[in-house]
């Protein structure tokens, strides 16, 4: 019988429902989608990094179960906030507590069972999606990868339905320590006490200062090492949550002394900004938190991807080397843009172990070579080998000219001799084609298919021999393209999950709210002034966190930058990053607005 | 001669009117307060109180029928029309949740003002007067969980009271106090009566009518009884209150 009246409560919110079981579901799908990439032997092990990158993605996995469990949290209170009412009222009517109980352990888990099983779908359709864009994005090829991957499934169906389950138990717990008027009457009056003032400014300077000196450690890590990484966590930490329980509220405060508050509504929607950040400051200082570590995860996965071109033309001035090239390889050569390239004469004698150049030809076209002029800064210069640098080996130029020899020829000696000497010498020329790709992400398809034509004519050893920097492009390309695919994909689901802990906090206080809108509707406030302190409100909690975070990512980004950690500017993407970081985050302040409007500003009784 | 500040004709409401099971909660009522009056409104539970109060308050409109009030037809305005004439016109106090538990005493009395953008300065006055008025001057600074049941309802009173409405409408304004507190808040609505601004309240509580000067009874949606307290001293008119209720509800 309780069944069916709870089952009919449940119809009436059926859209809170929906906000509540789209969340859950894009939860489990995104676990999903990381545990069916991050666990799946095919992707870690096509990538070059091998177990390294199973490594990284096992501590993403990690992150990522600690983020769900504060989700699923958040996602329960709001489903337990929409209940209240109706339990309490069962209660009141005299229902054994066990009863309600079990109710409300059945109600979390059918919940919980329903959004995995969905959420599984979902994620197989999202890692069928993402896996071949990123393989795309990334170089990297997932030659029979599979989106469904059994042992992915299993961990995602025992992972929710034991956090779900712990959510029930502590739900009915709760349940059942409270009073039945309690719950009825919960969400009506709140215990609103004004801070001590006194308490209000040791925190707020505490956490300033805090903050600062995080900062400071963090900016100042090449004097500190590793001590700037404690220091700023535990310093950024204590220092967020103070200036959250203390600074804002102070703030506010003082906007509230100013002449700004009689205006309007603005009295009510400072107090209320003043109220919640305080009843929020443990979710509030978690998203900024968070907030900056997805957006860090992301510019550190981004930038570490940008320095690869540098870092490789760096290390070396062509991109690659082809010995006798065939005629398809030529054609190849041909349809890279912006290039210059050179040939050179090569004579080769295995017996000896030796090959000869010809000096004069050296001369007549002279030899290009990159260096590092600040490996940090990567910079790097372009300079012309002279003759006399190529005959010392332990010259850049030497070095240069060495590593574009093919496989055959890698461990012969090098010699630079006369005209007339290299003639007299009796073998066939071999003609050695060196090509330079000015942009060599453009042109990154056309020189790996050169590769891949080059790997087959020397045999698969031979790979790691291959002449040019673009090997070595390849091989950074690999490497930080896991760490870019992590960064990316850890922070989006950072930031979809906790600006939804964040929404669901908001809107599980929508139904106290709307005693208060309702009195300020029937005082005379328009509707459009009620939604305009509404959005003021919730901007308020979106922002306050968001700006935080940024502030956190831009210091953060000077331990990468200047412990040499990320070379070469981490700042480069951190423009791009963000935006897109910023328009992800807007999109949930939109919809928490729409929902929390629909359940809080009073319907129009009008009728037409 | 005076003049009208509440006038309706022949109010109808029917609730859920395009449903299978519509409800006709009004039946046609047509009543008018006049400047300075204190009218009561009771009646048995569900007979149409607090709809008629909705409506008179603007907060709901009739499905038929006028209501006039300060003499400014209300029945076809919009819905921000209908939210301004309240902010300006008509005070409230209700049972329950009267304040904004974030702000002072202060803020909540002046909220009605902010809303009509006055200026701070002038806020500030009216607010202290209104707060003098009903003994609450000490207690502005206050938050609301730091004062009585009977404290809140003064609170509630004087914002009420802050930018002179046309009249104050209460819905069972004593509902949750205790007797003394009860006693209290009607003898400060009496008091703001006697300066001249009028009140209507919808109750179901003998004691709390009998502070009114004339009591209209509800039954089934329409207005079925009169009476007036002329010159009665509170007690007989209290009496008379239960002696009505006795035939009326039968
Ligand atoms: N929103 C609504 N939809 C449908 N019917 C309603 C609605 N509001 C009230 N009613 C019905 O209209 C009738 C009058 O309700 P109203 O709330 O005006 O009664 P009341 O006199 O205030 O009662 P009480 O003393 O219990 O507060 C009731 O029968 C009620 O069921
Ligand atoms: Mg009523």
């Amino acid at each position: 019988m309780l069944f069916k009246i709870s089952l009919s409560g449940i119809k009436a919110r059926w859209k809170d429902y929906l906000v509540l079981f789209s969340g859950m579901i894009i939860t489990t799908a995104i676990f999903y989608m990381f545990e069916a990439i991050s666990t799946n032997d095919k992707f870690t092990t096509g990538s070059p990094v091998g177990q390294s990158a199973k490594f990284v993605f096992i501590f993403g996995s990690i992150l990522l179960a600690i983020i769900t469990l504060v989700y699923v949290f958040y996602a329960n209170n709001f489903l337990m906030s929409m209940r209240k009412h109706d339990y309490g009222l069962f209660m009141m009517l005299g229902a054994k507590s066990g009863v309600i109980s079990k109710l409300i352990i059945l109600e979390t888990i059918a919940i919980g069972f329903i959004s995995t099983i969905a959420g599984i779908v979902v994620g197989i359709g999202f890692t069928k999606v993402l896996s071949s864009f990123l393989a795309s994005q990334i170089h990297m090829s997932l030659t029979d990868f599979s989106a469904f991957y059994m042992p992915a499934v299993w961990m995602t169906i025992i992972m929710f339905l034991v956090l779900f389950m712990i959510a029930g138990f502590l739900n009915a717990r709760t349940f059942v320590k409270t009073s039945a008027l309690q719950l009825l009457r919960s969400g009506q009056q709140s215990d609103w006490k004004q801070p001590k003032a006194i308490r209000l400014w040791i925190q707020a300077v505490l956490g300033v200062l805090l903050l600062a000196g995080g900062y400071y450690a963090m900016y100042d890590i090449r004097k500190l090492k590793l001590m700037a990484v404690g220091i700023g966590l535990v310093t950024i930490v204590l220092g967020t949550y103070f200036v959250f329980n203390s600074f804002f509220v102070m703030l506010l405060q003082g906007l509230q002394y100013s002449k700004m508050n009689a205006k309007g509504l603005n009295s009510f929607t400072l107090a209320q900004l003043k109220f919640r950040i305080r009843d929020y400051t443990k979710i509030l200082s978690v998203v900024s938190l968070l907030f900056a570590l997805a957006l860090g995860a992301i510019t550190v996965g981004t930038g570490f991807q940008s320095m690869v071109p540098k870092l490789a033309q760096g290390n070396g001035y062509y991109s690659v080397a082809l010995t006798n090239p065939s005629s398809k390889l030529k054609s190849l050569v041909g349809d890279i843009k912006d290039k210059s390239t050179v040939t050179y004469q090569q004579k080769v004698d295995p017996k000896a172990k030796r090959v000869y150049y010809n000096a004069d030809q050296l001369q007549a076209q002279p030899l290009k070579y990159s260096k590092f002029t600040d490996r940090a800064a990567l910079k790097s210069r372009v300079s012309t080998a002279t003759v006399s640098d190529l005959k010392k080996t332990d010259s850049n130029a030497y070095q240069e000219l060495w590593s574009l020899q093919s496989p055959i020829t890698k461990s012969f000696q090098i010699k630079i001799v006369h005209a007339n000497t290299f003639n007299r010498i009796n073998v066939k020329a071999n003609k050695l084609l060196l090509v330079r790709a000015n942009n060599v992400d453009a042109s990154a398809p056309t020189l790996t298919k050169i590769t891949n034509i080059q790997a087959k004519q020397y045999g698969s050893s031979g790979t790691q021999l291959m002449a040019g920097s673009f090997v070595t492009y390849q091989l950074l390309k690999g490497i930080f393209g896991s760490l870019e695919f992590m960064g990316i994909f850890l922070g989006i689901a950072f930031l979809a999950m906790l600006a939804s802990c964040l929404m669901f906090k908001i809107l599980s206080g929508a139904a106290s709210d709307k005693i208060r809108f309702d009195m300020l509707n029937k005082i005379g406030t328009r509707r459009s002034t009620l939604k305009h302190s509404i959005i003021l409100q919730i901007f308020g909690l979106f922002t306050i966190p968001g700006i935080l975070g940024i502030i956190d990512v831009v210091f953060g980004l000077q331990m990468f930058s200047r412990g040499g950690l990320l070379v070469g500017g981490a700042y480069q993407t951190f423009g791009v990053t963000t935006a897109g970081f910023l328009i992800l985050y807007l999109l949930y302040f939109m919809v928490t607005v729409m929902i929390y409007s629909r359940i809080v500003v009073p319907k129009t009784k009008v009728e037409k | 001669m005076t003049t009208k500040i509440v006038e309706t004709q022949d109010l109808h409401k029917i609730y859920d009117k395009n449903s299978a099971k519509p409800y006709e909660a009004l039946k046609g009522i047509s009543l008018s307060v006049e400047q300075g009056e204190f009218v009561g409104i009771m009646g048995a539970s569900g007979s149409g109180k607090t709809t008629l109060l909705n409506i008179l308050a603007t907060l709901d409109q009739p499905t038929s029928g006028s209501v006039e009030i300060d003499g400014q037809d209300v029945t076809h305005l919009t819905f921000n029309q209908m939210a301004d004439f309240r902010s300006k016109k008509l005070g409230f106090i209700f049972q329950d949740f009267n304040l904004l538990e974030t702000l002072t005493a202060r803020e909540n009395i002046g909220l009605p003002l902010s809303l009509q953008n006055a200026k701070a300065a002038s806020i500030q006055t009216a607010v202290t007067s209104a707060a003098e008025k009903l003994g609450i001057a000490d207690l502005l600074d206050k938050y609301p969980t730091q004062l009585s049941g009977g404290q809140k309802q003064r609170v509630a009173a004087a914002r009420a009271l802050v930018f002179n409405p046309s009249i104050i409408f209460g819905d069972e304004p004593t509902g949750a106090l205790d007797s003394t507190n009860a006693r209290e808040l009607l003898d400060t609505l009496t008091h703001i009566n006697q300066q001249g601004v009028s009140i209507l309240l919808v109750t179901h509580d003998p004691f709390s009518a009998s502070f009114c000067k004339r009591i209209l009874f509800i039954k089934d949606g329409k207005i079925g009884d009169e009476i007036d307290a002329g010159d009665k001293s509170r007690n007989d008119f209290y009496q008379e209150i239960l002696e009505k209720l006795g035939t009326f509800e039968q």
